[in-house]
């Protein structure tokens, strides 16, 4: 419950859905002890009310909303620090949920890139076709036209720094959201009582040195055997 | 023809095309290891007597690009002409492979199939052609094993792997290989379209919308239906060899830098000694020829020749021009190289 010494003090969203799930509890303890408490009548299921709310603060609608965009930013800001027992699946998900919006931002980024390059495509061709009036003639030959333009236009931005790096960025969120993705997946495994992805990798490594040491000793001769040599004729007939 | 009428008529034929059959010359399998599968393919021809022909392709793509189909054949052109053909097939690696090492690749498989080819053969040495990603498997085994090549032909091989054209290389350098090949296997789709993203204006439209040209001519459509089938069958890449691989010829570009190392054993292009033929795509925009041209001034080869054919990275396996331009080039440069043998005896 709020302190109402600090009344002014503006719980974030997380910890005002966390109180009024508590008092919504409390208040159905009180009701399923004595059906008359507060008024008595049927005993209201508010609990999940309350993270609905919260839900709703981060912009997740409950229904398919098409102008709603799930905020992963709004959710990292909002997320209490990983406690209890399921602190190491919370540790996961806020990673996953910092890395979603990372991306985020740099897909808007990239995008932003790949509408320039388009428009200054666009107008490559525009000029193409000014210089060369005959292409505009026949679809064909325009569109031939627009073909040339836009990748002679995207490789000079494509060569650029700032498009690698772009690229590479997304590549690197991509690959640290599966690496946390493969975390629970593993966790998941464990609990079904499936193989997890450390089991089968250490499997693989000891078939893996096996084959090499069965190899070696394959090839050394036999205690007492000398190595046949080689006797062959050269290359070429 | 109204345009959404010709669409429609080339979808019509595109469905009746439906499967497409590729690598269909005949071969036999001689060794499996693993996913590893070495063939040796059925002469079509009376032999040259040259010393056999071991062709090392990539791992990031499928090799039957070398075999696509009858009139689209590498392959099928060297066997016509009396070359004795035999081909390394990589296969489909899986979660097994992801700590396999490129030492295992080069120093292993590609080692235990040039012994397979050798014996069978009774000989000391073969010639070995490397194709793309290949040929710079097969630089580095020409460099630890010279006694066993007699003669090496890179085709599109990748060098130098840090020149300004490059623009996959530029790309790469961004990239965090370790963060990408933690959970595992790089997914042959990333490949696909990291490849695609090259040129996204011809290979994810204009070739689509060409087809509206070409959809009365089912040859031409079964064609492009088996080039699909090549280009989005990208295996999966084994993590711990993707990444060595990224990092010591991408990032380090450690074959002409120096520093490069597969089992314990440095790679020194120099240590090539046997005659060298380097053929190069002009208008190649994934290994653009600045990758490969340096190469002859590393190799320790007294012979060193090259050929620059005017087509692109794909072309150069099935193109018109590159058909009666390489084949030919690749079997006479061998002619010629035995008959300096053997006038040196």
């Amino acid at each position: 419950m709020v302190d109402p010494q600090h009344a002014a003090w503006s719980p974030s969203p997380f910890l005002k859905a966390w109180d009024d799930y508590v008092a919504a509890s409390q208040e159905i303890c009180e009701r399923l002890k004595d059906p008359n408490a507060n008024g008595g009548g049927s005993i209201p299921l508010p609990i999940f009310g309350a993270w609905q709310e919260f839900a709703k603060s981060l912009g997740m609608q409950s229904d398919l909303n098409v102008g709603a965009s799930f905020n992963p930013d709004a959710v990292v800001a909002n997320l209490a620090p990983a406690l209890g027992w399921s602190r190491d699946y919370q540790g996961i998900v806020q990673r996953m949920l910092e890395i979603g919006g990372q991306f985020q931002r740099r897909y808007a980024e990239f995008l932003k890139q790949s509408a320039d390059i388009s428009e200054q495509a666009l107008q490559a061709t525009r000029r193409r076709i000014a210089a060369d009036p005959r292409l505009a003639l026949s679809p064909a030959a325009a569109y031939e036209a627009w073909i040339e333009s836009a990748e002679t236009t995207y490789a000079q931005a494509a060569h650029g720094e700032a498009f690698s790096r772009s690229l590479g960025e997304l590549c690197n969120l991509l690959s640290a959201f599966k690496v946390e993705r493969g975390k629970l997946l593993d966790a998941l495994a464990r609990h079904l009582d499936l193989p997890s992805r450390a089991e089968v990798d250490s499997l693989h490594r000891q078939v893996h040195d096996l084959n090499v040491a069965v190899r070696a000793a394959a090839s050394r001769p036999a205690a007492g055997e000398r190595k046949p040599r080689r006797s062959r004729k050269p290359a070429g007939k | 023809m109204a345009l959404h009428e010709q669409g429609r008529a080339a979808l019509r034929a595109l469905r009746e095309i439906g499967d497409v059959e590729v690598g269909q010359s005949e071969k036999e399998l001689l060794y499996s290891e693993n996913k590893i599968k070495l063939y040796r393919y059925a002469p079509l021809a009376r032999s040259l007597g040259l010393p056999p022909l071991l062709i090392c392709y990539a791992m990031v793509n499928r090799p039957y690009m070398l075999d696509l189909q009858p009139d689209r054949s590498l392959i099928r052109e060297l066997l016509f002409l009396g070359v004795d053909v035999y081909l390394i097939d990589w296969g489909y690696p899986d979660g097994a492979d992801r700590f396999t090492p490129l030492q295992e690749y080069i120093g292993g498989y590609l080692d235990r199939c040039v012994n397979v080819v050798l014996n069978k053969n009774s000989v000391d040495a073969l010639n070995l052609l490397g194709v793309c990603q290949g040929g710079t498997f097969s630089l580095c085994y020409a460099a630890l094993e010279p006694r066993r090549v007699a003669n090496l032909i890179t085709m599109v091989a990748p060098v130098d792997f840090k020149t300004p054209e490059n623009l996959l290389s530029k790309w790469v350098q961004h990239i965090d290989v370790d963060l990408l090949t933690q959970s595992g296997n790089v997914p042959g789709e990333l490949l696909n379209l990291l490849f695609l993203a090259l040129m996204p204006f011809k290979l994810t439209q204009q070739k689509y919308v060409n087809l509206l040209q070409v959809q009365a001519d089912r040859a031409q459509l079964e064609n492009f239906m088996r080039m699909e089938k090549w280009i989005f069958d990208s295996p999966d890449q084994p993590a711990t060899a993707f990444r060595e691989f990224v990092q010591w010829f991408f990032k380090e570009n450690r074959l002409l830098r120096g520093g490069l190392t597969v089992g314990g054993r440095t790679v020194l292009l120099s240590k090539i000694t046997c005659p060298v033929f380097n053929i190069y795509a002009k208008n190649d925009h994934l290994v653009p020829p600045s990758a490969s041209v340096p190469l002859g001034a590393h190799v320790g080869s007294t012979v060193y020749d090259a050929l620059g054919v005017d087509v692109g990275h794909i072309g150069m396996y099935v193109s018109g021009k590159a058909r009666t331009t390489v084949p030919p080039a690749i079997a006479n440069w061998q002619l010629v190289r035995q008959r300096d043998r053997q006038a040196h005896k």
